[in-house]
């Protein structure tokens, strides 16, 4: 029921400033899906990097999401928040993957670094010495695996929670279950984390 | 203020004002709380640097062609011919439970079509109609019911003929 369900709860508010475009990339004005495009590109790869940790792979989820808006644009009702529907065939799909795709994931884990782990933008402008290097990349690689251990529900909540700041009804409506449920995901989750990265923020870390 | 640590089923509040989120009086009760309660206060400084931990992890740059290949895609969509479009729809995971549901119904129609046709078929004669009730295996069952009381029939009738001979004047 995923394509063309458009109808997710939560839109008391009334349309949004994503909803409206969407009205009118729904009435064929392809500008406002290259708006909806280049606004919600970034945080979506974002998104889907930290939920399934190869870029390649969250890239292409990316593109069948906007793919998927864009396919069913004409059945669209401003029945909730934009962005709730969007990070719901997002997360859809990326549960998706990380279900068929557990072994190898588990694999590729176990290789080690990966070239993406370290973007210029995260070295500081001095240069870093080569132990600087391997300490920022050993402790970037321990955030992800310990993100990578936590079930997958939870690790859809935390990043919701984090990085893009939704609220728990809205992260309620995305992973379609109840506010309190999504309450004790993430109590779950940030306890795991808090367990798994003790060792990390023990021993003055910063 | 109660412990939320020992009141509440989830205590969120603590997760709230770690990230940040708690205002208002919330936030200055819970301040006064954390001041006197030392596992709260315990609580909020190891979510802190947990949330300060996942801060430092930037994902990598979105590659700066993916507007370009989705806009290829949408247009070889637009072009696809209808069997192709249609089996990328049914690609997505959430078809799957649909399948089952369209087997079944696809089984009762076409069920519902041959009965009809073999029912109406136009120039059937009785004995057509007679052939068919045959190769049916209800009408296996019935020929046996007919075999049964044809053999009745001729057994009562010997009894008859056996009765008629005692009964003859010696």
């Amino acid at each position: 029921m995923w394509p063309g369900v458009n109808t997710i709860g939560g839109a008391s508010a009334g349309p949004d400033v994503d909803a409206q475009l969407m009205l009118r990339v729904r009435d064929g004005d392809e500008d406002s899906f290259r708006v909806l495009l280049d606004k919600h590109r970034n945080p979506l790869v974002h998104f889907l990097y930290r939920m399934v940790q190869v870029q390649p792979v969250a890239e292409e989820l990316a593109q069948e999401v906007f793919l998927r808006i864009y396919r069913t644009r004409a059945s669209y009702e401003p029945t909730a928040k934009f962005t709730t529907w969007m990070f719901r065939i997002a997360t859809h799909l990326a549960l998706n993957w990380l279900r068929d795709e557990k072994h190898a994931r588990a694999e590729q884990r176990l290789d080690g670094p990966r070239g993406d782990e370290m973007p210029a933008w995260e070295v500081p402008d001095r240069k870093p010495s080569v132990e600087q290097r391997m300490v920022h990349q050993a402790r970037m690689q321990e955030i992800r695996e310990a993100i990578a251990r936590l079930p997958d529900k939870q690790r859809a909540a935390v990043l919701m929670h984090k990085y893009e700041e939704m609220e728990y009804s809205q992260i309620a409506s995305v992973l379609e279950c109840s506010e309190s449920a999504v309450k004790s995901l993430l109590f779950r989750a940030y306890e795991t984390l808090r367990a798994g990265l003790a060792h990390m923020v023990a021993g003055g870390k910063r | 203020m109660k412990c939320p640590l020992q009141t509440e089923e989830t205590p969120v509040v603590l997760l709230d004002y770690a990230a940040g989120r708690l205002e208002g009086a919330r936030r200055l009760k819970l301040e006064r709380h954390l001041a006197g309660c030392a596992r709260c206060e315990a609580f909020r400084a190891e979510q802190a640097e947990v949330w300060d931990l996942l801060d430092a992890w930037e994902p990598p740059a979105v590659s700066t062609g993916f507007n370009r290949v989705l806009w290829r895609r949408i247009d070889e969509a637009a072009a696809a011919p209808w069997h192709r479009k249609l089996a990328e729809a049914l690609r997505f995971g959430a078809w799957k439970p649909a399948f089952p549901i369209a087997a079944a119904a696809m089984v009762i129609v076409a069920g519902f079509v041959f009965d009809h046709r073999t029912e109406s078929r136009p120039g059937s004669d009785p004995s057509g109609a007679t052939a068919t009730q045959i190769s049916t295996p209800n009408s296996g069952i019935e020929a046996d019911q007919v075999e049964k009381t044809l053999d009745d029939i001729q057994l009562l009738r010997q009894f008859d003929a056996v009765s008629s001979i005692r009964s003859k004047p010696i």
